[in-house]
């Protein structure tokens, strides 16, 4: 009988236990019904940021965790508008100079900080000098060398007084660029050229930090940031264009787990969500499935250095004998486009065609003319047998995929066997800078939304460049394309020079990168630039 | 015990110190830097942003600069979230993670105990069998496994509980039965097997003898003897557990601590490894300090002044 009164106990415990754990939900369950019949007539969008913001200070939170919050809290001197070109925003309108190298930029009357300040000039002055101080450190600084006098100044040689950036008075800015540049306009549409309130700034040196000390001038103002876990935003009435805005609130969840992400999508708890990759084929051709365009490329770079892709017709061979449309098709499934040429869709030249449509396919698969090519390259060389090779990858499940699928692909079209090797990202990085691998996988996301700053990536010094590869024609092109100020002349510039470097063929491409997610059907008009960032803007939910 | 403690402790800040100095060498031996991006990133920034956290000094110097940092308990900014520090992000993530983690122990080891008294007193009957089979259902299937399930379940398709975040009570019931259960299951697993063998102790038989209270013979004389196995481990679970978990917090976007150990070493994130790992290590070898002290209070035999006045 004793024996029962020990269960009996414990049936007890289990009880009280649940008792708690029922008694605290049912409380938070009222607060919760209490919320939604409050905010009934708002319109709330429920987003998720995957991740804590890296900084809200615009020169420094250079990545789009960054941006997709930052660009809707503040705003520059243009604003990219739904065909994701430079429109008027802080500037009402700007005169540039004949020569294409001053820009004066006028800030409307009424665009005033959220604080109720008024944008001046100096913010903007204060802000730019700012992103290129040396002590700021600013990941992003590199974007403002198009300013004459901010490179020398970066790099310690120069001071910040011959940064050409000037406030001629409370509303006119005034800028020298170091080149005529026709995408300046793009360039600055970026959160690193956000202004910034020099009163506040003085007064707080972290007025970005916490939500309370926050004062931006865009559409959406915040209301409350919980670290790494919430973020909200409200709609913002000093806004200049406030009669736009349509959304009262916009709360940003943190969640960094795709799975989690969909199934909160699911539940209702958020109106976008990305696609978790197990769910692509079941989900892509869902009637919620948006898809944008990104400007940035999936490739591969040979490095020029190692045999045998010192050999160009080799480097060829391997480049013909990537089925793209195969990888996309079958192995992303993702609906991207598969990619012959290495600056994506979306650029238009002066005559008003894509570059990419202009400048064509610059290489094709082509599984014979790979393999004679293979032929004629290993005679060239002199290899009885290619020597091996060994492609690198950074580890993750889809690079795994389409890594494994090129192998196959040189093993069929050239009966070449190669290697697969994979590494944790910071080591791939680091052994793809000092030129370690011999075949690896990359990727390129542009910064501004132009040709040329694909194209920059390989040149000679380019950081970016990461092949050993160097021609002095393509060096030549690139900062001849940096210095015109006639833009047909401009894209021709580009032209050629995309076709050298797919005539010698240090990289080939797999896919031009896109967006895709899942969107509830009441909610319209975001607004997902190719350059990287969300525009909540226009938005509207239903 | 004044002086054992006094002598734990000197060897406790010895342990800490030799764990944080192997880790900072460890971590600069592995290739990579914070600032390594795919993207392109020009030389000038980079060696503005490496003199800005001081890793353009000397290793020997960075050390210093680095043992400086943990007498002074200031870790400084993380070189990933610039706008915080190191003692920002601890500070904010393990009261978050502890709170999960005193939940989880606690549901772990009263219902784990529970299961395992139960499955000795009944063993080889239905309800042994029956507990023994929740606990190893507890112990083989992983906790990111079990959390997706009961996500799929309580709250997509039946709509319970909330899917994820944390932000009320009721966000806290999935994350903690999904962390509970497999050290619910080691518990049980554990306590069952020295209760059987406690069960046949003389002094149980002799208590049994004098007509004590079956329930005051399991709960005083059995349990508290059965129960030696499981403090021992509680150190390391407890260490681990409140220190909050990666894939937990991941997938129910806990905001804890959890994260960054696995995240700053991804990111080379130097001052915050070095953060999470002197504090995760001095919070474990504590731990294991406080299970030595409960030895002693449970077992009679384990004297510490005893074993110091040898």
């Amino acid at each position: 009988m004793k024996k029962w009164l020990m269960l009996l106990l414990a049936v007890m415990v289990a009880v009280v236990l649940a008792a708690c754990t029922t008694s605290g939900s049912s409380d938070s369950g009222e607060q919760n019904d209490g919320g939604e019949e409050a905010s009934g007539g708002e319109k709330v969008l429920k987003l998720n940021n995957g991740s804590e913001p890296t900084s809200l200070d615009p020169p420094i939170g250079f990545d789009s965790y960054s941006w997709n919050v930052l660009n809707n809290l503040m705003e520059g001197m243009t604003r990219l508008d739904e065909s994701h070109e430079p429109a008027a925003a802080t500037a009402e309108k700007w005169d540039v100079s004949e020569d294409g190298k001053v820009y004066t930029f006028h800030i409307r009357e009424d665009a005033n900080w959220s604080n109720g300040d008024p944008v001046t000039a100096g913010d903007f002055e204060f802000a730019w000098k700012r992103l290129v101080d040396p002590e700021v450190a600013s990941p992003a600084a590199f974007l403002g060398y198009f300013i004459e006098g901010a490179e020398a100044y970066n790099n310690g040689e120069g001071s910040k007084d011959d940064v050409m950036v000037e406030a001629v008075d409370e509303k006119t800015l005034e800028v020298t660029l170091t080149a005529p540049t026709g995408y300046f306009l793009h360039v600055i549409s970026n959160p690193a050229f956000f202004p910034i309130n020099e009163e506040v700034q003085s007064e707080n040196e972290e007025w970005f930090a916490e939500a309370d000390s926050f004062v931006g001038n865009g559409p959406f103002q915040l209301a409350k940031w919980t670290h790494d876990s919430e973020l909200v935003m409200e709609k913002n009435d000093e806004y200049w264009d406030a009669d736009t805005v349509k959304l009262d609130k916009v709360e940003w969840a943190m969640v960094n787990d795709t799975n989690t992400e969909y199934q909160m999508y699911e539940s209702g708890d958020l109106d976008t969500s990305d696609i978790p990759s197990e769910m692509s084929e079941e989900l892509i051709d869902s009637e919620n499935v948006v898809i944008e365009e990104q400007a940035g490329t999936h490739f591969y770079r040979f490095n020029v250095n190692e045999e045998p892709f010192t050999n160009e017709k080799i480097r060829k061979a391997f480049a013909m004998a990537v089925n793209q449309e195969e990888i996309v098709e079958y192995v992303t499934k993702n609906k991207e486009e598969p990619a012959y040429g290495f600056v994506s869709y979306g650029f238009t030249d002066p005559s008003g065609e894509d570059f990419r449509d202009k400048n064509g396919d610059l290489v094709e698969y082509d599984p014979e003319q790979a393999k004679q090519l293979l032929e004629e390259g290993m005679e060239e060389e002199g290899y009885e047998e290619l020597p091996k090779v060994t492609l690198t990858y950074n580890t993750s499940d889809v690079n795994k995929s389409i890594a494994e699928t090129v192998q196959s692909m040189y093993k069929e079209n050239l009966d070449v066997d190669i290697t697969l090797e994979n590494t944790e990202w910071n080591v791939f990085l680091q052994d793809q800078k000092d030129l370690k691998h011999q075949l690896s996988r990359s990727s390129f996301l542009a910064d501004y939304a132009d040709p040329i700053n694909f194209l920059e990536s390989f040149t000679t010094d380019s950081s970016m460049n990461r092949t050993g590869w160097s021609n002095e024609e393509y060096d030549e092109l690139i900062q001849q394309a940096k210095s015109e100020a006639d833009e047909e002349q401009r894209f021709e510039y580009m032209y050629e020079a995309e076709k050298i470097l797919f005539e010698e063929m240090p990289i080939f491409p797999i896919h031009f990168y896109n967006q895709v997610v899942l969107q509830k059907d009441e909610v319209e008009n975001i607004v997902r630039h190719p350059v990287g960032y969300l525009e909540l803007k226009w938005a509207d939910k239903n | 015990m004044t002086k054992y403690i006094i002598k734990r402790f000197l060897i406790m800040i010895g342990t800490v110190l030799i764990i944080a100095t192997l880790t900072f060498f460890l971590m600069h031996a592995i290739p990579g830097s914070p600032f390594n991006e795919e993207r392109n990133s020009n030389e000038v920034v980079q060696a503005n942003l490496e003199a800005h956290y001081h890793l353009n000094e000397p290793l020997f110097i960075q050390y210093l600069i680095y043992l400086k940092s943990i007498a002074t308990l200031d870790f400084g900014p993380s070189i990933k979230h610039p706008t915080q520090t190191v003692n920002d992000l601890l500070g904010r993530g393990f009261p978050i993670s502890f709170e999960l983690g005193i939940v989880t122990i606690l549901v772990a080891v009263i219902s784990g105990i529970i299961l395992g008294v139960l499955a000795a007193l009944k063993h080889n009957g239905i309800i042994d069998y029956l507990a023994m089979t929740i606990a190893v259902l507890g112990i083989s299937i992983p906790n990111f496994v079990l959390a997706t399930l009961l996500i799929q379940k309580l709250a997509v398709d039946w709509d319970i509980f909330p899917a994820a975040t944390w932000s009320s009570p009721l966000h806290m019931v999935l994350p903690t039965l999904a962390l509970a259960t497999g050290p619910m299951a080691i518990i049980a697993r554990l306590t069952r097997s020295s209760m059987l063998e406690v069960l046949t102790q003389d002094y149980i038989k002799t208590a049994r003898a004098k007509g004590l209270m079956p329930y005051k013979i399991i709960i005083k004389h059995a349990l508290k003897n059965a129960l030696m196995p499981v403090v021992t481990i509680l150190g390391t679970l407890l260490a681990g557990i409140l220190t909050g978990t990666f894939v937990i917090e991941k997938i129910f976007a806990i905001p804890g601590m959890g994260r960054y150990f696995i995240e700053s070493i991804n990111q080379r994130d130097y001052p915050v490894i070095m953060g999470t790992t002197v504090f995760y290590s001095f919070f474990l070898v504590f731990m294991l300090f406080l299970v030595d002290i409960a030895y002693g209070l449970l077992d009679p035999r384990i004297k510490m002044h005893k074993k110091e006045g040898e």
